[in-house]
């Protein structure tokens, strides 16, 4: 482990920290009652409600994007796996138990297309996606500490 | 149209799995276009009952058939009785390929 490898996992364990942190205050205040269409519809007018949900799906974005993009490939390289593309990455968390499914990550990245909510005409499908997003939260903040613990167990921590 | 016939079977296969053997998927968008060139694989997928968690099952699709066609993009519009139908999925209709 050079130290500039390890002064980047300890960087991006920092910011992992972060965005979990940040996504799990903007969940809870944003799913204190459920996204319903009707509520959904309610962004076109209601400015305050709409920047919490760009918090909500930015945040969740960004996390999803760090681990996947970010800290995965980073801490394969570390322990000498090969990297490859962000598929073939996400299969060897799974096998090695960081994310839950492979597949069901790859289908949290495409439920992030539809929470947008100036894109999405229909408020049932808005109204869906933020609110699998909200039941996916947990899966995320899940493989973040898998993959900071690893860290933490080979004793790349700060 | 610009797909194999491999990845029509795909398509056909895993939208069949997903959304039951009553449903219809169609091919719209760039992909139709001979003299264009790569570009997302746009799918209108017809299913004749109410659909629950909408996005999660399109994402959920759109996810594996991503996956089964070696990474290209892919991008399920739904069509459902429980759904509002868009201007989008007139166009869909009007100009998609039954697959």
């Amino acid at each position: 482990m050079t130290p500039g490898k390890l002064a980047r996992l300890r960087f991006l364990a920092r910011v992992v920290d972060k965005e979990c942190r940040h996504l799990d205050t903007t969940d809870r205040r944003l799913f204190v009652v459920a996204m319903t269409p009707v509520r959904a519809a309610s962004l076109a007018d209601d400015a305050d409600l709409a920047e919490r949900v760009e918090a909500f799906v930015g945040r969740f974005g960004r996390l999803q994007d760090t681990l996947a993009d970010k800290l995965l490939p980073a801490i394969l390289s570390a322990l000498g796996e090969p990297t490859g593309a962000q598929i073939d990455n996400l299969d060897r968390a799974e096998r090695l138990g960081w994310v839950e499914s492979a597949d069901q990550w790859l289908a949290i990245r495409q439920l992030r297309n539809q929470m947008v909510h100036e894109y999405m005409e229909d408020m049932d499908m808005l109204a869906s996606a933020l609110q699998s997003g909200h039941g996916f939260v947990p899966t995320l903040l899940r493989a973040a500490n898998a993959m900071v613990g690893e860290l933490l167990a080979r004793g790349w921590g700060e | 149209m610009r797909l194999t016939a491999e990845q029509v079977n795909v398509i056909r296969r895993i939208a069949r799995e997903e959304a039951g053997a009553d449903s219809v998927v169609r091919l719209f968008g760039s992909r139709l276009d001979d003299t264009a060139r790569g570009g997302d694989i746009d799918l209108l997928l017809e299913i004749p009952h109410a659909v629950d968690h909408p996005a999660l099952f399109s994402a959920r699709i759109a996810a594996r058939l991503m996956r089964a066609l070696g990474g290209r993009h892919v991008d399920v519009l739904l069509a459902a009785p429980n759904l509002d139908t868009l201007p989008i999925h007139g166009v869909a209709v009007a100009e998609g390929v039954r697959l």
